[in-house]
């Protein structure tokens, strides 16, 4: 629940007074001032220590909480009364919830491991066994260990952080931030100001960096919630292998090799611990080169389990789809940020288009690696801190700043690698001054890298979150189309046969494929539909992507008439066709037939073969395709058992067609199959002279060969115009109806979502249906599936082939109306009944959408309010993700419109809370 | 990041050839490049994130060609950067791995996409790298390709031998038969050999190969503006202290080059 406030600090003068929402998402308590950067905190309710309503004017309704540590905050709720009894209701309950789960006594241990603790409570701002930068001093004497070693630390306390501790100024740094701490509150009650993001700007001091890295970015609050959690992870997992850790063995000793602890087995471990954890954690992502730079770097500042979380947080939530196996974030952000260089520095674009000049050559590493890899180190580290405390924007914001400074060189440049050469010698130069000729000393001092952060965040304040939102909406179906088809053609250039389909019409089986991906995605271990394809070229480390036989139905009903119930309806307002996957035993059976390899599923190049195995089959072929389809232990005859199943399969295949004549001709090829079968089987001896009763058979018998099965086919016109032309024109390549591109955030959310949106069509079919019923104009029929009667005329058996008396089978057939014929109308009832039942299990099963709410809440997860989208739409649960974009956009047209924060008269009130006493 | 042009005196003197390294991850890639570059091998590198980007000239009879190289990621999920790579490119090295059987695969799958995809007159050479971990037994067995390859290399290791046992780790055998990348080369119509990243055998053979084969006129009539700079008689002058003479390397090489 969300509530109006106004936040007051609980001692006088110590800020001023903000206005902005509460917002109640259990287990936390948050606050964002209007304009969403200013001011915000996220509280875990296990550090709330105390909350009394205020004894203030009448119609003031006031909160004041007290925290763990000590700090006391003052919320004047400003909705309605009955909005914000309900809110305090809710806050009482979440409170005593959290108690019970004993989350208060967690905030003591959980604190220790913070060194922000260490640094508000020793009086000197250094404490003597630490040198200069930070790092530990523990060579002199062995016997006394050193004071706090509880708190979580990096890999620099032992080898040393990076860059000069004079230079960057590490004592004022830490006597800012322990003045800061002292009165705001620290780690888990941290509340920013706008001085914090100022401090956050000139750099944090080493000690304290990995800590704030992970308060300011959130992975703070998924450590505590998540206790002991890494450790479990690795024990769990303790020598598994996986493409993941052979890949991150390879990238090991390439992680900031120069960085000395990156020489010693320890770093090593450390690293290697990280990146498998996270692996281990997010199979989906696993691991992907550039992770491993990030991982090295936060170690130096921070423990295993803080940088664990903190990569968690980075890849899943600053960075989402950066490194994905599709690699989808990293695209679209690469495609965003050239067109914001298109927009604000366009003379630079355009001579980018001249000379041919890729921007991702340069940019992609500055994104993938947060520019560690880009300059040098001590410079990255305070674009990370900017990062972790504005969020994703400022990569952004640093880039355009790099081409605007070197705009005029920029323009001379002529290919990538000029651009290249120029772009490395800048950052090398980042330490010079920026103005070396100035004749003010003060202007002389001023580095490059001070100025490219005054550009970076003074000129490119205009680049918001939303900014990136809306450009990244913009983009994003242009990025899915391009892997799409990059995808398509690299899977279909890699396919060992293409038998004697074109490559077009490779791309149709493709198509048909991918759509039947995203309504039933292949088992989890696969990656998500997109990526699919691209992993499997000829790599034998990474298991071929393959479908099982759940998402086979829905790809067939996309190429094969009969696996698919086609429902025309015709009501007074439309004719639609409703297309439903048909289940059958056949449609399995064709299945594990094309599975040759016995896999259990099917890769696209068995799917090839497969349909090449039938569609440009003649008659013989075609019979013969039919009579191997339905012979189980491929010893060249059908058992008797078989031959039902086949007929089976025949009604099956007919069961749409218009008048009887198909069902004379399968009860005629019973007929006739049964009578061959029986008259060749080997007369039993000692039997009863009498033939009238059937010879008892086995069931594994050999019963019927595929000679007598083509005569008896052949004897009969229908059956043989079917294996004629009818069975291979019944698979049909056409390109793919309406394959919705996903237009919504997040990747997989948008498959999901696409799911949801054929939902809605649903219902308004089922609405006109409705409406259509009671004007009587409803009506269903059955498109068939071969079509070829479309009137009700009766082609005859074959005459004079077989034997006068078998023709007695076919019955003499009535005309019937719209295809339902009598006989057949029980049988084929049922299956259809089934394959509607089933078919309504299999095409909406639960499970994407339990993943799709999954996702939703995992996109607000309720920590570091850098967007306040995040916690307006707070009843995400029951939203379909497309919906989030428009909620977004009218929460932010209403903040811009009231922007204005306070009134002088609201701050005088909320002075006045200050000093109020509690309500008795 | 290497930049051997400041040894090399004026850029403007050369013919510039785009060149892009592709194959699956840790075929050597990137040993291959600093190998040719520095003349150096080493196995604590910066990584590759997109692709590093290094610069070589070389001079080929009278000519200077200036090699820029692309040396790309290997990681399977970087494959769709790639196009950004070697869009371009005059030149590619599409690297296996000798010891690694499925690394011819994906150096197959490279070679249809930029048959496909990139420049239709880019020059291929396919090399097979790490030829110094399967030497000595080539040698010694006269070169039979043995299906169990698992059985044979227990062997190998059981009999000391200083040069198969690299930092590799496990000695392995050869799982390529030169025969085979070599014919399947030849009917692709690409260039072949085979090298040591390691021991320097064949690198610069495989740059002598492609500046022989590129059709450098075309380029220097095709390329932006350098038709007026590129001057035959001045590129004589630079100077031969950096760079590598691809004219002294082709006769001192060990003509691994299969053209
Ligand atoms: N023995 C041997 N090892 C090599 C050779 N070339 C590369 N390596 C090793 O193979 C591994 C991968 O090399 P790298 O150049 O990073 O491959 P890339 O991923 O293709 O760039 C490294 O450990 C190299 O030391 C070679 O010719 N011989
Ligand atoms: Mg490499």
């Amino acid at each position: 629940m969300e509530i109006n406030a106004v936040l007051s600090m609980g001692v006088q003068g110590e800020e001023d007074s903000y206005a902005g929402k509460l917002h109640l998402i259990p287990p936390y308590l948050a606050f964002t001032s209007l304009d969403r950067k200013s001011v915000r905190f996220t509280l875990p309710l296990s550090t709330i220590r105390r909350v009394e309503r205020l004894n203030a004017r009448a119609g003031i309704y006031a909160l004041s909480l007290s925290t763990w540590h000590g700090m006391k905050i003052i919320v004047q709720l400003t909705s309605l009364r009955p909005t914000a009894d309900a809110f305090c209701s809710l806050l009482r309950e979440a409170l005593k919830v959290e108690l019970q789960k004993g989350q208060m006594k967690a905030v003591k241990g959980f604190v220790r491991t913070c060194y922000s603790e260490v640094l508000v409570s020793t009086s000197s701002t250094a404490p003597d066994n630490e040198r200069e930068d930070g790092s530990l001093i523990n060579d002199a004497k062995e016997g006394s260990p050193p004071v706090e070693m509880e708190y979580h630390g990096g890999l620099g306390l032992r080898f040393k952080f990076p860059g000069d501790a004079k230079k960057l100024r590490e004592a004022s740094k830490v006597k800012l931030w322990t003045t800061y701490l002292r009165a705001h509150g620290r780690n888990l009650t941290l509340l920013r100001y706008p001085q914090c993001t100022r401090l956050v700007q000139v750099g944090l001091p080493n000690r304290l960096r990995g800590e704030m890295w992970e308060t300011l970015s959130g992975s703070l609050y998924l450590r505590f919630a998540n206790p002991g959690l890494y450790e479990r992870l690795l024990e769990e997992n303790k020598g598994r292998t996986s493409t993941s850790t052979e890949d991150i063995e390879k990238d090991l000793h390439r992680s900031l090799p120069e960085y000395a602890g990156y020489q010693s087995e320890d770093g090593i471990n450390a690293l290697r611990r990280v990146l498998q954890a996270y692996s281990f954690r997010n199979p989906e992502v696993g691991y992907c080169q550039a992770m491993n730079i990030l991982a090295a770097a936060i170690l130096i500042y921070m423990s295993e389990e803080q940088a664990f979380w903190l990569l968690e947080v980075l890849c899943d939530r600053l960075l989402p789809g950066y490194y994905s196996p599709s690699m989808h974030g990293t695209l679209l952000d690469q495609r965003v940020f050239e067109s914001l260089v298109h927009r604000c520095l366009p003379i630079i674009h355009d001579h980018f288009q001249v000379v041919d000049v890729q921007l991702s050559v340069a940019s992609l590493p500055w994104f993938l690696s947060l520019f560690i890899n880009s300059m040098p180190m001590v410079f990255a580290f305070r674009i990370v801190d900017c990062f972790f405390c504005m969020g994703p924007k400022v990569l952004f914001q640093v880039g355009l700043a790099v081409l605007k400074i070197n705009g005029e060189k920029l323009l001379q440049i002529q290919d990538d690698g000029g651009f290249l050469n120029l772009m490395r010698e800048y950052f090398a130069s980042l330490g010079e001054s920026a103005h070396p000729n100035s004749s003010d000393p003060r202007a002389r001092a001023i580095t490059r890298f001070q100025e490219l952060l005054l550009v970076s965040f003074r000129e490119f304040a205009v680049i918001t979150d939303d900014t990136i939102l809306s450009e990244r909406r913009k983009f994003r179906n242009e990025i899915i189309h391009s892997i799409e088809s990059f995808s398509k053609r690299s899977a279909i250039r890699n396919l060992k046969s293409l038998g004697r389909f074109t490559k077009d019409q490779a791309g149709l089986i493709y198509d048909a494929l991918y759509k039947a991906m995203c309504v039933v995605p292949p088992p989890p271990a696969v990656a998500p539909p997109a990526s699919l394809f691209t992993t499997n070229d000829g790599n034998y480390d990474r298991p071929e992507t393959r479908v099982g036989l759940r998402t086979f139905h829905v790809f067939l009903s996309e190429i094969l008439t009969w696996a698919r119930d086609d429902k025309v309806v015709i009501n007074g307002f439309q004719q639609r066709v409703d297309r439903e996957i048909a289940e059958h035993e056949l449609i399995d059976r064709l299945f594990y037939f094309w599975d040759t390899s016995c896999n259990g599923a099917l890769s696209l190049q068995d799917l090839v073969s497969g349909l090449e195995g039938v569609m440009f089959n003649d008659l013989m072929d075609n019979i013969e395709w039919f009579f191997n389809l339905h012979d189980k232990n491929k010893d060249g005859h059908l058992t008797k058992d078989e031959v039902l199943t086949l007929s089976e399969s025949f009604l099956f295949i007919f069961r749409y067609e218009i008048g009887d004549a198909y069902l004379g001709a399968v009860s005629r090829f019973m007929t006739n199959a049964f009578e061959y079968g029986d008259a060749l089987l080997p007369r039993q001896e000692n039997g009863e002279p009498g033939e009238s009763s059937p010879p008892h058979i086995a069931s594994n018998q050999p019963y019927l060969n595929l000679a007598t099965f083509r005569m008896v086919v052949l004897a009969d016109e229908i059956l043989e115009a079917f294996f004629e032309t009818d069975l291979s024109a019944s698979f049909r390549l056409e390109p793919v109806p309406d394959l919705e591109l996903p237009t919504n955030n997040g990747f997989l959310g948008d498959l999901w979502s696409n799911i949801a949106t054929a939902d809605n069509k649903k219902f308004f079919n089922k609405l006109t249906d409705e409406v259509g019923k009671t004007i009587g104009r409803h009506q269903v029929i059955y498109r068939p599936s071969i079509g070829r009667f479309t009137k009700l005329e009766e082609p005859k058996a074959r005459e004079s082939l077989l034997s006068p008396a078998m023709k007695s089978g076919s019955a003499g057939a009535d005309t019937d109306t719209l295809g339902t014929s009598k006989s057949s109308s029980s049988t084929l009832a049922v299956d259809a009944e089934a394959a509607q039942s089933s078919k309504a299990a299999s095409a909406f099963s639960p499970l994407p959408m339990v993943k799709a709410a999954n996702a939703a809440l995992m996109e607000r997860t309720p920590f570091a309010i850098d967007d306040a989208g995040d916690d307006s739409d707070s009843d995400l649960e029951s939203d379909i993700p497309e919906d989030d974009d428009q909620v977004m956009d009218e929460v932010d047209a209403f903040l811009e419109a009231h922007d204005s924060g306070l009134t002088d008269a609201d701050k005088e009130l909320a002075k006045d809370l200050i000093d109020a006493e509690p309500v008795k | 990041m290497v930049d051997s042009e400041t040894n090399l005196g004026n850029a403007s003197k050369s013919v510039q050839v785009k060149l892009v390294l592709l194959g699956e991850a840790a075929v050597g890639k990137s040993s291959v490049v600093l190998r040719f570059v520095t003349n150096e091998f080493q196995s604590n590198k910066e990584p590759t994130i997109g692709a590093a980007f290094l610069t070589q000239k070389c001079r080929l009879e009278d000519r200077v060609l200036r090699y820029e190289i692309w040396d790309t990621a290997g990681q399977e999920r970087f494959h769709s950067l790639a196009p950004m790579y070697y869009r371009n490119a005059q030149a590619a090295v599409v690297i296996y791995d000798v010891t690694k059987a499925s690394s011819l695969d994906k150096a197959k799958s490279w070679v249809k996409e930029l048959q496909r995809q990139a420049h239709p007159n880019i020059v291929i050479a396919l090399v097979g790298n790490k030829i110094d971990l399967v030497r000595p037994l080539s040698l010694s067995l006269g070169f039979t390709p043995h299906p169990d390859s698992e059985e044979e290399a227990d062997d190998a290791t059981a009999t000391p031998d200083g040069t198969t046992s690299g930092d590799a780790g496990p000695v392995c055998l050869r799982q390529v038969p030169r025969e085979e990348a070599q014919a399947y080369a030849a009917e692709t119509g690409l260039l072949f050999s085979e090298t040591s990243a390691k021991t320097g055998e064949g690198i610069v053979e495989v740059f002598t190969a492609i500046a022989k084969k590129i059709p450098i006129e075309h380029i220097i009539a095709s390329s932006r503006g350098s038709v007026g700079r590129f001057d035959v008689a001045g590129s004589r002058t630079v100077s031969q202290e950096g760079g590598v003479n691809l004219d002294e390397a082709a006769v001192k090489g060990t003509s691994s080059c299969s053209c």
